[in-house]
């Protein structure tokens, strides 16, 4: 079922209509519960000045070209809207952004006008949880220009008659060589939210983030994606890309980053925690 | 490309720089179109100058404040020379000497010009600080409103956090990582000890040390406020007083730390000038020759994605410069390698000794080899000296033309990193 919405939704009011639901807690979901629904609006529109905005917040070159992070960006209101339908079977607040996988097919330029669909596909059991994948699509008329998956993690939430996974075991980390460090200060996530206006409390303060459970605000997992892009993805052609988070990147703090170059052109980067020695994030990207 | 076919010699007449002062000392107050001038002026006196047009004078600095758009053709201005003395400015991080010297060697070469004055400045103590990106663009909205309403918006877009000033670092902006940070790395993946770091800064503050007892200097410095020898030299610098610092860098390596800031240059505030000319100008003027600037070289390297380290630009620069020129490494009988860290210097000389090195990142049949270390920075370098970033090419040039000429023969080979993984290397021939 396609559900055509006339304007892009806003995030801050999909934040505030989750936040009663956040007291719900759920429990359990049975995994036939995901509603088959596919989000789409047309006329979506990077701002010029938007454009300028991010891309001197990752350090990116002011260039007329969209930025992959940022074509998530703009597709991620509707990813939103989805996820905070009453229906919707996971809470919202509190979902843990876990990986993602990105194809941007074709450089897009600022002026083109682009349309979204968004749908959530499946529900799995994870040995934390449940999952759900979100698939975005940007589109220049009927030409998919930008096509990415999107895995949230709801804590605590087992998925109905599915045996949980066991937890991967995770081999300490060897940090390889250090090759760029971020320096993060606090206001790091409410500097990316006013580009991007991801306003979700967990990033914004350290008020906000403890009233969620966090000791500290985080770092946007799509603001550390997009400066590894702004470091390592190609201009003027397609690529695709993907990256895996594994532990928050705490405001303020330290990121050592580790980029390095792989058979076939594959850049693959990583970011992690020197003092305890905790991996953020890795990642890898590949011309198409 | 066996040799450059070169229609005639550029030389070097003489040099003259400033004592290089600690940041936040001794020259405190002086700006860098001060000493610069300085540095032109007693250059200018030294080779009886005044009144006289030159060719061209090309300098820069790497810490360079907004209004010193101009700094070389404002330094000519207040000095002793010709008011029609063309100046440019040069910038290549701290390759900006030795990039400014040799592209008036090539002008004097080519014919284009028969006298140049080269070199380079750079203060500490009297960088630029400027307003935040947020202050700037609020600002400059502010300027280009031109109704109530948008200067009011303008004025209301400035942020307290934006009234926080941005000071120049020593990060480099792609990484975020220090220079020093960097060169911990290549000093790591090098394996180069402690103690062969801190053999080599006492090695360059005992040569400077030296240099200075013999009067070595007396014709290559202008005193300057009170300073007539570098104050960051340690005449009775030890290895054993500098096993006993702690690491400055790298510290994350745990005990493989090994970069104090002893083995490391200091801030430093200075200028240096250097004077060449075509051999018919040194002769019309009856001026010495000292050596001849027989050619230079560029290089850089892809250190962002962390293919090689930040500081190894001249390992590559350096064998196109030799095979152009018909030479090998040991053809030398001075080598002056910019001693930014002591690591630097230890990386690049470990590197040309490296079989796997020399073949699969310079191309090489065999590998460049090892120098001769008691031909190295033999009047003491960086370490001892201290180096204000632009100065320091000119501080190596006139060092090296004097000692080829003390020589009476030879060839001195002269290496320079710099900051955005470049380098700048150069070869002088004794006259």
């Amino acid at each position: 079922m396609r559900e055509t919405l006339s304007a892009k939704p806003r995030l801050g009011a999909l934040y505030a209509s989750a936040a009663p639901r956040a007291l719900r807690r759920v429990r359990e979901v049975s995994p036939d519960r995901l509603p088959r629904r596919e989000a789409f609006v047309e006329g979506v529109r990077c701002r010029p000045e938007q454009l300028v905005a991010y891309q001197r917040l990752m350090g990116d070159t002011v260039r007329d070209e969209l930025p992959s992070v940022l074509m998530h960006g703009l597709g991620f209101p509707l990813a939103l809207w989805l996820l905070s339908r009453p229906d919707f079977p996971l809470p919202l607040l509190g979902l843990v952004h876990l990986r993602n996988e990105v194809r941007h097919l074709r450089p897009v330029r600022p002026d083109e006008v682009l349309s979204v669909s968004a749908s959530a596909e499946e529900l799995r059991a994870h040995h934390a949880g449940t999952t759900v994948t979100v698939r975005t699509r940007l589109f220049v008329g009927e030409e998919p220009v930008w096509e990415g998956l999107s895995l949230y993690l709801a804590k605590g939430v087992r998925l109905a008659g599915i045996e949980v996974p066991p937890a991967p075991r995770r081999e300490p980390l060897v940090p390889p060589a250090t090759t760029a460090r971020w320096r993060l200060d606090a206001s790091t996530g409410r500097r990316f939210a006013a580009v991007l206006g991801d306003y979700n409390p967990i990033h914004l303060s350290a008020l906000s983030a403890k009233a969620l459970g966090l000791k500290a605000p985080i770092a946007h997992g799509m603001y550390l994606a997009g400066r590894a892009l702004a470091q390592c993805a190609p201009h003027g052609r397609g690529y695709a890309w993907e990256i895996e988070f594994a532990t928050p990147v705490f405001l303020p703090g330290t990121v050592e980053v580790n980029r390095s170059s792989g058979p076939g052109g594959v850049v693959r980067f990583s970011g992690w925690n020197q003092r305890s020695l905790k991996p953020h994030f890795a990642g890898a990207v590949s011309r198409l | 490309m066996a040799s450059s076919p070169s229609p005639r010699r550029a030389v070097i007449i003489g040099g003259n720089r400033l004592p290089f002062a600690r940041a936040n000392g001794a020259y405190v107050g002086a700006s860098n179109q001060d000493m610069l001038t300085a540095a032109l002026d007693g250059l200018v006196a030294r080779f009886g100058l005044q009144g006289e047009r030159l060719g061209a004078v090309a300098a820069g600095a790497v810490l360079k404040h907004s209004r010193d758009f101009n700094l070389s053709r404002e330094s000519v201005l207040g000095t002793a020379l010709d008011p029609s003395t063309p100046a440019y400015d040069v910038q290549m991080a701290c390759a900006t000497g030795l990039e400014a010297i040799g592209s008036l060697a090539d002008k004097i070469k080519l014919g284009q010009i028969e006298s140049g004055i080269g070199g380079g400045v750079d203060t500490i103590s009297d960088a630029p600080i400027a307003l935040s990106d947020g202050a700037r663009a609020g600002m400059l909205a502010l300027g280009r409103a031109r109704s109530l309403k948008d200067r009011m918006a303008a004025v209301a877009s400035l942020r307290p956090r934006d009234l926080a000033p941005s000071a120049p670092g020593t990060n480099e902006p792609r990484t975020g990582l220090s220079m020093g940070e960097h060169q911990a790395l290549t000093t790591q993946r090098w394996g180069i000890t402690r103690e062969a770091q801190d053999e080599l800064a006492a090695a360059s503050h005992r040569n400077l040390a030296a240099a200075y007892d013999r009067g070595f200097f007396d014709d290559l410095l202008t005193p300057y406020r009170g300073l007539s020898k570098d104050n960051n030299l340690r005449a009775d610098s030890t290895v054993d007083k500098l096993a006993k610092l702690k690491p400055a860098f790298g510290k994350h390596l745990g005990d493989e730390a090994s970069m104090t800031a002893g083995n490391s240059t200091p801030l430093t505030d200075g200028a240096s000038a250097v004077l060449l000319g075509s051999e018919a100008f040194a002769a019309e003027h009856s001026l010495p020759v000292l050596a001849d600037f027989v050619d230079y070289e560029l290089g850089a390297v892809d250190f962002v994605s962390g293919e090689e380290g930040l500081l190894m630009a001249p390992a590559y620069a350096v064998p196109r410069l030799l095979a152009r020129n018909g030479l090998s490494l040991q053809d030398f009988d001075f080598y002056e390698i910019h001693e930014a860290f002591a690591g630097t210097v230890l990386s690049t000389l470990k590197a040309w000794e490296d079989p796997e090195f020399c073949s699969e990142r310079l191309g090489l049949d065999a590998p460049l080899g090892s120098i001769d270390r008691s031909k190295l920075n033999v009047a003491g370098s960086s370490l001892a000296a201290g180096h204000p970033f632009a100065a320091t090419g000119g501080r190596i040039v006139a060092t090296l033309a004097k000692l080829l000429h003390e020589k009476g023969s030879g060839r001195g080979l002269i290496s320079v990193c710099a900051a955005g993984g470049q380098g700048v290397v150069a070869i002088l021939e004794a006259r």
